[in-house]
């Protein structure tokens, strides 16, 4: 901070719309790992579907994907872009407080209104973009009210620098918007439908289908998380970024190959070979900015490792970069053609999609928020740092079953099916690899609940935080509503 | 200031969505778009109405805070 910053007057930040999106995160994580925890348990029972077609597994998926991504990832990176911003700025969220308000009451209508719509059997049938044309619209007016607020706070700002974690929540906003958009042109049938039909035919609509899916991945959770973490793991480790200037590199080339990377998830279709090389090529380069980002965060911690063993919380943060790194070199491994080969259609992709989701995504909004959550609240800690060790176990074996169930079970099914005898028939039909998998559907479904026990575990520990009195300041040392920056 | 022009900006905006939803409720062609509309007018008027709560408590702070200051 500039010195002359501490001569102007205490901006007072606008808390109270951070605090409503830290409290809706926490709601949604619980709602997508009960979901991922009953769909789970469909996979491996199918008569929990209850012969009902609200319950049925086509349906309840998107719920868990959209709650896990959207709603519980998606109100973390709102809360925290807000709250980072106005600290890194030294400035109040620009809009006033009704814009701020309608992004996260917008922004949670979307949400239920969506879920509701999945389960009604409303779908565009395209993978994480599953809201009909009507909810598209909405959440476009309020991703550009959110793009109004954040940059309109950047441009109104105090510091003259921009700290780079505002780089990564600015190209995850504009990007998502530009993505959100493009995929999701349609036709409707009618103004009063809710049915539509794509802009798009054939493989052209596969491949812009998976551009949005893998930038989905790359801006909504790589880049955006990647500012959670430039922001909270300084703060927590009370040390600097372990360097400014890998940050900026890895931040451009982050942004300018990941876009291109999109086609390899159509290996072996119709698409073009030379565009599927393309994906390949890009996706492979792509794993050394990612692993840059991994480095700067690990070593920011250098000098403060020792607080590993008392912070839980830190420890969730470092451990995220951790499956972070581990996820962002398995994916481009996956992408290369002759492993795809062996991959695709097979649940080591589902594997590869939770070491990154639950890994990296749960643990860094987790690490972020035991962090933010005393701060917010003005308690003097977190009611109980046991507690967060427990989750911070309890989350990290239950990961660990998961990803090595699905290698398994995905890595089996991709050999059984491509197996043949010695008169070149396929040696297995398809219903015996799902036998095969059975009791890795099983070991993933204890994988989640023991994710879910984390959670909740999480969730009565911030209730408690906020609500018990062992957790209050002395009343002397109240603070003032007025925040200084940097607080 | 900030907050009265974007109390007045945000809650027209919502005044038109909640119209909007009316008009899809009445000419709904399926249920998804029956409860979007009616949600939407539901949310838009919820909303409207804690604008002009909050605008309300603002003032009311205003006015005691001035009354405070007065008495001492």
């Amino acid at each position: 901070m500039s010195d002359h910053a501490l001569t102007e007057r205490p901006v007072v930040y606008n808390d109270a719309v951070v605090k409503k999106f830290v409290v809706a995160s926490l709601f949604w994580a619980i709602v997508a790992f009960l979901v991922g925890c009953y769909i789970a348990a469909e996979l491996t029972w199918p008569t929990l579907n209850l012969g009902l077609s609200f319950t049925n597994f086509g349906r309840l998926r998107p719920v868990h994907t959209s709650a896990a991504i959207f709603a519980f990832g998606g109100s973390a990176l709102l809360g925290t872009s807000f709250y980072v911003v106005q600290r890194t700025c030294r400035a109040r969220l620009f809009g006033g407080e009704a814009l701020a308000s309608f992004v996260f009451w917008g922004y949670q209508f979307f949400i239920v209104m969506a879920a509701l719509s999945y389960v009604m059997g409303f779908s565009q049938s395209k993978e994480y973009a599953e809201p009909e044309w009507h909810l598209d619209l909405w959440l476009t007016i309020v991703w550009v009210c959110y793009l109004l607020i954040f940059l309109g706070t950047i441009m109104k700002r105090s510091e003259p620098h921009i700290y780079v974690a505002n780089w990564f929540y600015l190209a995850f906003i504009i990007t998502i918007a530009v993505l959100h958009i493009v995929n999701n042109a349609a036709i409707p049938i009618s103004f009063y439908s809710a049915k539509s039909y794509s802009a798009y035919a054939g493989v052209q609509d596969a491949l812009v289908q998976w551009w949005y899916g893998h930038n989905a991945v790359g801006f909504f959770l790589t880049a955006g998380f990647l500012g959670m973490m430039y922001y909270f793991i300084p703060k927590a480790a009370g040390r600097p970024v372990y360097s400014y200037r890998l940050s900026i590199v890895h931040f451009w080339t982050l942004i300018f190959i990941y876009i291109w990377a999109g086609p390899h998830h159509l290996h072996w279709t119709a698409l073009p070979d030379w565009t599927q090389t393309l994906g390949m090529a890009f996706s492979i380069m792509l794993w050394m900015p990612s692993w840059g980002g991994m480095i700067n965060g690990i070593m920011t911690l250098s000098g403060a490792w020792d607080k590993l063993r008392t912070d839980p919380g830190l420890r969730f943060s470092v451990t995220a970069v951790g499956f972070y790194g581990m996820s962002t070199f398995e994916g481009p491994v996956m992408s290369v053609r002759e492993v795809n080969a062996l991959s695709h259609y097979t649940d080591w992709t589902i594997g590869h999609v939770h070491s990154g989701a639950l890994g990296w995504v749960a643990f860094i909004v987790f690490g972020s928020l035991y962090y933010l959550i005393p701060v917010l609240w003005n308690r003097k800690a977190l009611y109980s740092v046991r507690l967060v060790a427990w989750h911070y176990w309890i989350a990290t074996l239950g990961i660990v079953l998961y990803i090595v169930a699905m290698w398994v079970a995905g890595i089996m099914e991709g050999l059984m099916w491509r197996a043949y005898d010695k008169f070149g028939f396929l040696q297995y039909s398809f219903v015996e690899s799902v036998v095969a998998i059975h009791p890795f559907f099983v070991i993933r479904l204890l994988g989640g609940v023991f994710f879910l026990i984390g959670g909740l575990l999480m969730v009565f520990n911030v209730f408690m935080t906020i609500t018990s009195e062992s957790t209050e300041r002395p009343r002397e040392r109240l603070i003032a509503p007025a925040v200084l920056a940097g607080a | 200031m900030e907050n009265n022009v974007s109390d007045l900006v945000v809650g027209l905006m919502m005044a038109v969505f909640g119209l909007v939803g009316l008009f899809l409720v009445a000419g709904a062609a399926d249920a998804e778009m029956y409860i979007f509309g009616i949600a939407l007018s539901g949310f838009a008027i919820l909303f409207d109405l804690g604008l002009i709560k909050r605008y309300h408590d603002r003032r009311d702070e205003a006015r005691a805070a001035a009354r405070g200051n007065t008495h001492v």
